[in-house]
């Protein structure tokens, strides 16, 4: 029976997503959460749209489900999803076209893992429980080759108890205690007799929920917790079903009703189906909503809230939300659309009609709409700007406070759908991703608000991001070259501003009479200090000691930090090169973007002409001699439109790096 | 000086049937691609070129909506895949590029079926971050149904994401990777154990001043590192040149790949300017080569007169005709006088040899090539006969003469005395990625539809007849050599 074995061959990493719905790929309902190894796996059901043509017995508007998968986390934020793990086609009792893989359980047991699902049985009416057994939480599993003998019925649920007994619970809140092999149940169950409607069934198994409100009662759900034990299950109060719950302090009962633990879906999905556990020493319910099929509500998707105990061992009633559980790093996609409050006025919309897994916008329609989102986790955050997916009818702006409507603002954004001038744009109505800086960044995890100044304006979702880091200032005495021999220290001067209309400007004439200027030759006499000011013509000017964090300088991004304008620029730098002996016969190698030129020791050894991106090893100098002790080298480059940037680097005759010196 | 004058204005004459002529005007064109028959490209700003006459002319007419820069097509399966952005690019629209797909069933606007799908999103840029999500290059792999979208500028780097074949969407869980710094208009192409990257260097949209260059570097594995032919990774400015300049016309920008055949493919870019056409940006098709596996723009055949030489053996194509002698004074070469003034010999000409030639159709064979009239072939563009993707179609005839080379009945070919401008003597000529020629009939005699299947082929040594194109044989190709006659 070996090819019952059944290997995970997929391992996909989800996108985090800390909101309700917490799995946004596929459907997946009757969720059974368990904790093992301190890692927590989630066996829901696996709704799918029915094949086309429907196969025989399969209904369009009826739960289709062939398969299961189980997933993983360990924040409840990032999800993996493991991948299938038992198909119909591979139950040996069961009929391999049945759809009817209906709630699932798994506990670990002796070092096992031990998976209880129904199925149709091949032959005959009604469900059956089987068992799939594996080594590992996401299997590979190997189904037992009968059901349980004696057990009709869906939704298993087995507790491990405190008495060292393990107790399967299924269909209406039946139980029987399992044998130690875990596959069949206790010679001593007893029968029960059931009526459904005017009709009688006698079933194997005590009815625990027995005179308790049990109305179409399914989907058993026991734990024990401080010397409780816990029935609950979804039944019907009025329409559809509610989540209560009963207690006992033995695990096959009697049971006594308590109350809800979940009302109706206030959207009338028809069904609801949980289990709750301990995480990290935080009570969760695990529960299923229609989201992503609100046409539908046999196509289902798993959410989760937070569970709390009174002091008498009730449970409170959740509210069911979108926000859900878990701490969302501010670094990820806040997707504000899963709000934790928000003004009566927010509509929700689908992104996209068509695949309504993409996820939802929220609508600002006034400008007295705002929504809270709380947890997000900003220790990450440092130097950082927001970014947002925004759509807008004009232009507009909208703001993320921390802790209330009224708070202090994190970020303003100007929404810009309409650009005037030579190049006008309208994007209104079109998505648009929108930057805004970061103005005051919250400490550790707290709450962010989005008010808005006009309303008319949809949010997808914001996401904070530190700004790439392409140089620090110099702290150590001295450096080597890198690897490449490319010389990462450099003072840089705050750039001069030039008129410049192109780049095809930068002729071998224009850069003379630009680089060879006799003031502005004088900006290289002396060796500068970091922080040290210099004027050029009336602009004040300051050096910047700086280490690059790769190969090449990035100007671009120096003026971005120090300058006051990032095109039509004249960039400066100085290195001081420190030789133990002298190198002799040695080149200067240097790509810049645009224009540059380059001095060694007051002398100009290289030009580099023309429109250029920088492209390392672009232009090489002759043959030059760096002295014993100090070497300055300086570098002039010049850039209208684009990024400017610079690398340089000395290489020997052979076109082998120059290393054996330090940069000071 | 009078000379230089005249091949001048010759070249100028003959250069407008050269080009890709109607209204190629476009800029930043996307991979060419053929639907039912008739060829697309899609360019900045909307719609996009048709050309629906057998390949050669142009107009506009192609439809795309969302406008933005540099869109991209590839087909998969029965349907195409469009890769455009709307926003991003700079110039008003700042650097928050996003990528758009979106899927239609012909791009052919005037089909009942020709409708675009929601565009979906798979990969965008903030504005700040080291990119600009705009110029899609897509490549999909049949062989692995994997699909994967390079895109960026100038602003910062090259990303590249694969995306789900059968969505057109983001593959989940995929992150975008760095591939290059500092290009524009990427494109990712795969061959033979290589995958490649071309992206446009130098500067854009500045007319007959742009130095927009055509680059590649190329790695065994899609994420790179994609290294050029001195060693130099492409995140460090590394590039081989594929084309910058083409016939007086500057500023190759926009690689797009297009397999005709077996051994026979062509790239398409636009010139920023062509000096012919008024420095318009315009569409270019020029043959693609490659070159110790290396891509390069190849040669397209220009109008003038050649020796047409077999690639089996090294003979000339001739038309057969007696073989006149020269006559040259014998004297024994031990005798000659080492110090003694040498003259230029004449070569044989049309009118030492042409009185002896038969009336009517003459065979045509491969021969030793000895600069003879018989074997002097003018190849020259026929004017408002159309084309094919890249050329249009070609006379070849004996220069000073009518005497045309024709496909005939039976697979053969021969000269008949007179062109008659009839379909058989219209000659398709491309350059295969070896850079020789395949040399093929407009149509065989008796057929109704184009011939896309039989070319000039030795048969023997001196045996020259028709025959289905087989690229992996030295019979099927032909070196246009150009000689001092």
């Amino acid at each position: 029976m070996n090819r019952k074995t059944f290997l995970p061959i997929l391992l996909f990493p989800l996108a985090a997503i800390a909101q309700n719905p917490i799995i946004h790929n596929q459907f997946c309902a009757d969720p059974t959460a368990r904790v093992f190894n301190g890692r927590l796996y989630l066996y829901p059901s696996h709704d799918i749209n029915p094949p086309q043509p429907l196969p025989q017995g399969v209904r369009e508007d009826w739960f289709c489900m062939e398969d299961y998968h189980v997933f993983s986390s360990d924040n409840l934020v990032d999800w993996t999803d493991h991948g299938v793990i038992l198909n119909q086609k591979d139950v040996p009792w069961g009929n391999p076209g049945a759809y009817s893989m209906w709630a699932p359980d798994c506990v670990e047991r002796n070092g096992k893992y031990y998976f209880y699902y129904p199925d149709a049985p091949k032959e005959g009416r009604g469900f059956s429980i089987g068992v799939a057994i594996a080594d590992k939480p996401e299997g590979p599993f190997t189904p037992v080759a009968s059901n349980i003998e004696g057990v009709n019925g869906i939704d298993p649920c087995v507790l491990l108890a405190s008495d060292g007994n393990a107790y399967l619970f299924w269909g209406p809140g039946l139980c029987a205690k399992l044998k130690d092999n875990m596959t069949e149940i206790a010679d001593d169950t007893p029968t029960e007799t059931f009526k459904f409607g005017e009709r009688e069934f006698t079933m194997r198994g005590v009815n625990c929920l027995k005179g308790l409100p049990n109305r179409q009662a399914e989907g058993p759900f026991a734990f024990e917790y401080n010397g409780n034990y816990y029935l609950t299950y979804p039944y019907v109060r009025e329409n559809t079903e509610v989540l209560g719950y009963a207690m006992s302090k033995n695990p096959m009962g009697p049971y006594e009703y308590k109350g809800l633990i979940m009302a109706e879906h206030p959207n009338g999905c028809w069904t609801n189906h949980h289990s709750i556990v301990n995480f990290k020493g935080q009570w969760y319910i695990f529960y299923h909503q229609n989201d992503y099929s609100p046409e539908n509500d046999k196509r289902r998707s798993v959410r989760i809230e937070k569970l709390a105990f009174n002091a008498d061992g009730t449970i409170q009633e959740v509210k069911p939300t979108l926000r859900g559980v878990g701490i969302v790093n501010a670094l990820s996609r806040i997707e504000v659309d899963r709000y934790a409050e928000g003004s009566s006025d927010l509509k929700l919309n689908f992104m996209d009609e068509g695949d309504k897994f993409q996820g939802w916008e929220v609508n600002f329609p006034a400008k007295t709409s705002w929504l809270s989102f709380t947890d997000v986790d900003f220790s990450a955050l440092q130097n950082g700007y927001v970014t947002a997916n925004v759509k807008a009818d004009k232009n507009t702006k909208f703001f993320i406070r921390e802790k209330s409507a009224k708070g202090k603002v994190i970020a303003e954004f100007n929404v810009v759908c309409v650009t005037e001038g030579q190049f006008r744009r309208d994007y209104s109505g079109q998505w648009l991703t929108v930057t805004a800086p970061v103005k005051y960044c919250p400490k550790g995890i707290s709450d962010i608000y989005i008010t808005t100044q006009d309303g008319g304006l949809s949010i997808d979702y914001v996401q904070f991001k530190n700004h790439e880091s392409y140089f620090n200032p110099s702290t150590s005495a001295s450096i080597a070259p890198d690897a490449e021999g490319f010389i990462r220290r450099w003072f840089i001067l705050e750039p001069i501003a030039k008129d410049i209309r192109s780049n095809t400007d930068f002729t071998d004439t224009y850069l003379k009479n630009a680089f060879h200027d006799t003031e502005y030759r004088k900006i290289f006499d002396v060796v500068p200090t970091d922080g040290k000011k210099v004027k050029f013509q009336k602009q004040s000017l300051t050096w910047h000691k700086l280490d690059a964090t790769r190969y090449n300088m990035k100007l671009f991004r120096f003026a971005e930090t120090y300058g006051t304008k990032l095109y039509g620029v004249l960039f400066s730098g100085i290195t001081v090169i420190k030789c133990d002996e002298e190198i002799k016969n040695v080149r200067l190698s240097a790509g810049s973007n645009a224009a540059s030129s380059w001095y060694l020791n007051g002398e100009e050894i290289l030009l580099l002409q023309g429109d250029r991106r920088m492209v390392k090893d672009d232009c090489v100098s002759g043959l030059v001699t760096l002295k014993k002790g100090i070497n300055i080298l300086s570098v002039s480059v010049i850039n209208g439109p684009g990024m400017s940037d610079f690398c340089a680097r000395f290489i020997d005759e052979n076109g082998n790096a120059v290393t054996n010196y330090n940069i000071e | 000086m009078k000379k230089y004058i005249f091949i001048f204005s010759t070249a100028l004459a003959f250069h407008n049937i050269d080009a890709q002529v109607g209204q190629p005007y476009i800029h930043d064109p996307s991979t060419i691609a053929e639907c039912d028959g008739k060829y697309y490209t899609f360019g900045t700003g909307g719609g996009g070129l048709i050309s629906d006459d057998g390949g050669w002319t142009w107009h506009g007419g192609a439809e795309r909506p969302g406008g933005g820069a540099a869109p991209d097509v590839v087909k998969i399966g029965d349907r195409y895949l469009v890769a455009y952005s709307a926003t991003g690019g700079g110039l008003g629209g700042g650097h928050y590029g996003r990528i758009l797909t979106m899927w239609n069933k012909t791009l052919d606007p005037k089909s009942p079926d020709f409708k675009y799908t929601t565009p979906v999103e798979v990969a965008l840029s903030d504005g700040v971050e080291d990119c600009d999500a705009i110029d899609a290059g897509l490549l999909y792999d049949p062989d692995q149904n994997r699909l994967w979208v390079s895109y960026g500028t100038y602003f910062g780097n090259i990303r590249m994401v694969e995306l789900d074949p059968a969505t057109g969407k983001l593959l989940e869980g995929c992150k975008p990777i760095d591939i290059a710094i500092d290009c524009e208009a990427t494109d990712l192409l795969y061959r033979e154990g290589w995958y490649y990257l071309l992206g446009t260097h130098g500067t854009c949209c500045d007319g007959v001043n742009s130095t927009y260059n055509i680059v590649v570097g190329r790695s065994k594995s899609v994420e790179g590192p994609y290294i050029d032919n001195v060693g130099r990774d492409m995140k460090q400015g590394g590039g081989k040149m594929v084309v910058a300049t083409g016939d007086r016309a500057v500023g190759a920008g926009h690689f797009g790949r297009f397999i005709v055949d077996d051994g026979v493919e062509v790239m398409s870019c636009h010139w920023e300017a062509d000096f012919y056409q008024g420095g318009r940006s315009v569409l270019a098709i020029m043959p693609l080569l490659w070159k110790n596996d290396w891509p390069k723009a190849g040669e397209k055949i220009k109008a003038g007169v050649y020796e047409i030489q077999s690639e089996r053996r090294g003979y000339a194509l001739e038309i057969a005709t007696d073989f006149v002698r020269i006559p040259q004074e014998r004297r024994m070469w031990w005798r000659l006088d080492p110090n003694e003034k040498v003259d230029t010999l004449k070569l044989q000409q049309l009118s030492d040899v042409e009185q002896g030639w038969s009336k009517g159709d003459l065979p045509v064979r491969l021969s030793d090539f000895m600069f003879r009239p018989n074997q002097k072939w003018r190849i020259e563009p026929v004017e408002g006969k159309g084309g094919y993707l890249g050329n249009p179609y070609f006379k070849i005839t004996i220069d000073g003469t009518d005497r045309t080379l024709t496909a005939a009945d039976n697979l053969e070919v021969i000269a008949t005395e007179d062109f008659a401008g009839d379909d058989t003597q219209l000659w398709r000529i491309e350059q295969a990625i070896d850079g020789t020629y395949r040399i093929m009939p407009k149509r065989l005699p008796g057929e109704s539809a184009d011939n896309t299947r039989y070319v000039l082929y030795s048969i023997g040594d001196s045996s020259p007849v028709l025959k289905e194109w087989d690229f992996s044989t030295d019979n099927a190709k032909w070196n246009i050599v150009k000689h001092d006659f």
